[in-house]
């Protein structure tokens, strides 16, 4: 198949393909003819930062991988100030750290398109937490919409630059992990003649301190912008192509279906083979069209609302049929779960018990089946890679710390640390929290250097942190910590990409979209910062890197350590494409003494254990060459195989 | 056809968004709306992994309910029996027997069940049809370790019903893998395909 950087950029309208919802709205913002692009990645919205990397020079789109998503949104937001479309996107923890310029710059309003793309991920499959970009809306009083699949992700963004520009408003456009990593049949659109000759877009900005200096005085009259805004906003959504009713109209029961919860909806009507209902599809969780809602609402007998996390959509309903003085039972929260992902199962099981009638399948009877099923099931959590050199890194600072330190670590593909056998993460809060908690617990129980009472007894404290991490709000924190003198290692994982979203380029990689940016090495950072010791090692060497933290632990002070080596997914990666081989171990059946060093300390996924021979041994198709196993092994059992590659 | 679902399942880093993405396009070409049910991230990391192909004229939602899947088609047999319950009664499993021992079963925290034991809950507690073989050693056999997925691809063709003809799925696969790569895949599809009738009597 063609790659997806190419199909995105097909002048072919009309021509049906399959994309990732990402994707499908990097298409979308394309078509928009958006000017400027800039996100920091977080899962689930990483491949639409990707893909609009991969089109960039192409489609003279400027776009940029910026260090934090506050920066990344004031990126987008200046370029949208100077009348450019310009979007920017983050998963919704990202929010969070662009909340201050989000919450204060809504006043302020923007002259070309500004869309924000939020991926939220309930069940939190690859998150820390569960909140919900709907509640932030509302909170801004920012509009937000929410598409029921990729070809309508890809319909809508275009949509939400036009009501951006129209209302020269914020708008939000949310997804979930079920849409963003939803691949489905979409229809491409036209592409703008500039995108099709690649022709970067130039903004001009034109001061007005009124507007955009927010002190005080100019301030206060931002409010009453805002409220007018999203009042008017809800008036025009009631034509929004993306809102309608659907079904009997004369049906006497109605459900409410926002954003993707409208796929579950239809097919669990289906499967329940119900068809005397009315729908009301919203693709505008906020603000709900007032007037669809009452022309919906005629005729209806009960309603059920089938919406994912928050009761968003339902306390707006609620709260506008109460001063209607419509008294008809509104289902929502008592039906619907409040908390992880919608299922066609949960809508299933909500509309079959507002309707009264049974389930299309008993899923009691199938859970019990199962439930004497779990008990056989090994786990298998995700782990750190074959050859990932953060498994090095903690397995030295473990031996370094002999395991009694306190570790505080941070958010990326290193929080497997986590996991037996190195168990060398005990907290993780949110991206850069591991150098601010750490200095806090050692302010806690060893005090600051500068301070004249002594603590009787020192905890050492190691800190992790990735390179994109470092950069993103690792360095207030470090700077932090240096200047109030507490006493803490902090152990750079810097393997040069930002690996657990997808290996993108970060100011520890030097590379941008565009060529080469400029790259800045973490260990100036540290020294230029004043920390009181720094180093580089290379984590493959383990020896070094285990000399060097107990090194840096006899400093008292702030220690910087960066442990330098490429991510092996990534690299292995590369080496597949240029058709490169790769060393194999393999254990010394005669040299192995069945220890279980190498399984119980280390870890590497490649090593498993031979329950007839009682041994260790290497799964070939798994090994990608470190040869950590041999340096962590007592007896120099692991050995490469002669001229061995994969 | 109003939908036909399959649930993949195996250990990060076998292929099974590949496969889903293989079988996606080609129910697409076959002119089917089409959904496919991905998991990024983390998960992707050597973990448990499942990914859902859904194609017809009545699908939504990119997620395969429990008790609706018509095939799983599983990289490992404990990832396949640990999503057994997706499947429908009198489903069909088609799976690579070739196990990976997760860490923490060497590391003795944990026990892996006998394939004769996963076997029989397929076959007998969820009333499904057992295609199992070493999809990874046909693999070796077609040239390369990394064409498991055809060879269970092919395999998934020849399930009876299955809305895809497998000349149909040979072409997307052709032009989806690398040139230099196509012949060892198209062997590594026909293995599959002859796995699957010798165990289906077909």
């Amino acid at each position: 198949m063609a790659k997806v950087s190419d199909i995105v950029l097909w002048d072919k309208p009309g021509e049906k393909v399959l994309l990732l919802g990402n994707q499908a709205i990097a298409r979308g913002a394309l078509e928009a003819n958006i000017a400027v692009y800039a996100a920091y990645p977080g899962t689930p919205s990483s491949e639409l930062t990707d893909t609009m990397a991969a089109v960039a020079e192409k489609a003279g789109v400027y776009m940029e991988y910026s260090t934090n998503e506050k920066v990344a949104f004031e990126t987008a937001l200046a370029a949208a100030w100077s009348g450019l479309r310009a979007m920017t996107a983050m998963k919704h923890v990202g929010l969070n750290v662009a909340a201050d310029t989000f919450l204060s710059a809504v006043g302020m309003g923007v002259e070309g398109g500004f869309v924000i793309m939020v991926a939220d991920d309930p069940s939190m499959w690859s998150s820390q937490n569960e909140q919900d970009t709907r509640v932030y809306a509302k909170f801004a009083n920012v509009p937000v919409l929410e598409p029921a699949d990729p070809h309508e992700a890809k319909e809508m963004t275009k949509y939400a630059f036009e009501l951006s520009e129209k209302f020269k408003h914020f708008v939000i456009l949310r997804t979930t992990t079920r849409t963003s990593h939803a691949r489905g049949d979409v229809v491409l659109g036209e592409l703008p003649e500039e995108i099709k000759q690649g022709k970067r877009k130039f903004g001009k900005f034109k001061k007005d301190p009124s507007r955009f200096v927010d002190v005080p005085a100019n301030a206060r009259n931002f409010h009453p912008i805002i409220l007018e805004k999203i009042e008017k906003i809800r008036e025009e959504l009631n034509n929004c192509p993306f809102n309608w009713i659907e079904g009997k109209e004369d049906a006497k029961v109605g459900i409410i279906a926002p954003g993707l919860s409208y796929a579950y909806v239809k097919e669990a009507l289906a499967w329940l083979g119900v068809d005397n209902v009315k729908i009301l599809k919203l693709g505008t969780p906020f603000p709900v069209p007032y007037g669809l809602l009452e022309k919906f609402l005629e005729g209806l007998e009960k309603v059920l609302i089938v919406e994912e996390l928050e009761p968003v959509v339902e306390e707006q309903v609620k709260t506008w049929a109460y001063d209607k003085g419509i008294t008809i039972p509104i289902h929502g929260k008592d039906l619907v779960p409040r908390i992880y992902e919608m299922t066609t199962r949960r809508a299933v099981t909500a509309i079959a018990k507002f309707l009264g009638v049974e389930t299309p399948i008993n899923f009691e009877e199938l859970d019990a089946k199962y439930e004497k099923v779990k008990p056989l099931l090994p786990p298998r959590p995700p782990s750190l890679c074959p050859a990932c050199p953060h498994r090095n890194s903690f397995y030295a600072i473990k031996k370094a710390t002999k395991g009694k330190a306190i570790y505080p670590s941070d958010i990326g593909c290193y929080t497997l640390g986590l996991l037996p056998p190195l168990q060398a993460v005990d907290t993780t809060v949110a991206m850069g929290a591991s150098i601010g908690i750490a200095h806090g617990l050692s302010i806690a129980q060893n005090g600051s250097l500068s301070e004249e009472q002594k603590s009787p007894e020192k905890q050492v404290i190691v800190a992790t942190i990735g390179d994109s991490t470092f950069y993103h709000t690792g360095l207030p924190a470090l700077a932090n910590a240096i200047y109030n003198r507490s006493n803490v290692l902090v152990v750079v994982l810097d393997n040069l990409v930002t690996a657990m979203t997808g290996d993108q380029p970060n100011p520890s990689t030097g590379e941008t979209p565009h060529g080469m940016g400029k790259r800045i090495p973490i260990e100036e950072v540290a020294k230029a910062m004043g920390a009181d010791f720094v180093a580089v090692v290379d984590p493959y060497d383990i020896k070094t890197t285990y000399e060097t933290m107990k090194k840096a632990l006899e400093v008292e002070g702030v220690s910087v350590v960066v442990a330098r080596q490429p991510c092996a997914l990534y690299r292995i990666g590369q080496m597949r494409r240029k058709g490169e081989k790769w060393p194999i171990y393999q254990v010394n059946e005669e040299k192995c003494t069945g220890c279980r060093a190498c399984i119980n300390t280390y870890g590497c996924p490649a090593i498993y254990w031979d329950e007839e021979k009682k041994k260790a041994r290497v799964e070939p198709t798994m090994c990608w060459g470190c040869g950590g196993c041999a340096q962590v092994c007592p007896f120099g059992a692991f050995e490469p195989i002669e001229g061995g590659s994969q | 056809m109003k939908e036909y679902n399959v649930v993949i399942t195996g250990v990060g880093g076998q292929g099974v968004l590949t496969a889903a993405n293989i079988l996606g396009w080609a129910a697409l070409r076959a002119g089917y709306k089409v959904r496919l049910g991905e998991v990024h991230g983390m998960s992707q990391r050597f973990g448990s992994v499942i990914s859902y192909v859904r194609f017809g004229e009545d699908v939504y939602g990119s997620m395969v309910p429990e008790g609706k899947a018509d095939v799983i088609l599983s990289f490992e047999p404990v990832e396949a029996l640990r999503y057994v319950n997706y499947l429908k009664e009198g489903g069909m499993a088609v799976i690579n027997t070739k196990p990976i021992v997760p860490v923490q079963v060497s590391m003795g925290m944990a026990k892996y069940p006998s394939l004769d034991e996963i076997r029989r809950i397929f076959e007998e507690d969820f009333k499904a049809k057992w295609i199992g073989f070493n999809a990874e050693e046909l693999a070796e056999k077609a040239g390369h370790v990394v064409t498991t997925n055809t060879v269970l691809i092919g395999a998934l063709t020849q399930v009876p019903e299955f809305p895809l003809d497998a000349e149909h799925v040979r072409e997307v696969i052709k032009i989806s893998v690398p040139p230099k790569a196509v012949d060892v895949n198209m062997k590594a599809f026909d293995l599959g395909i002859q796995a699957a009738k010798d165990i289906l009597g077909l």
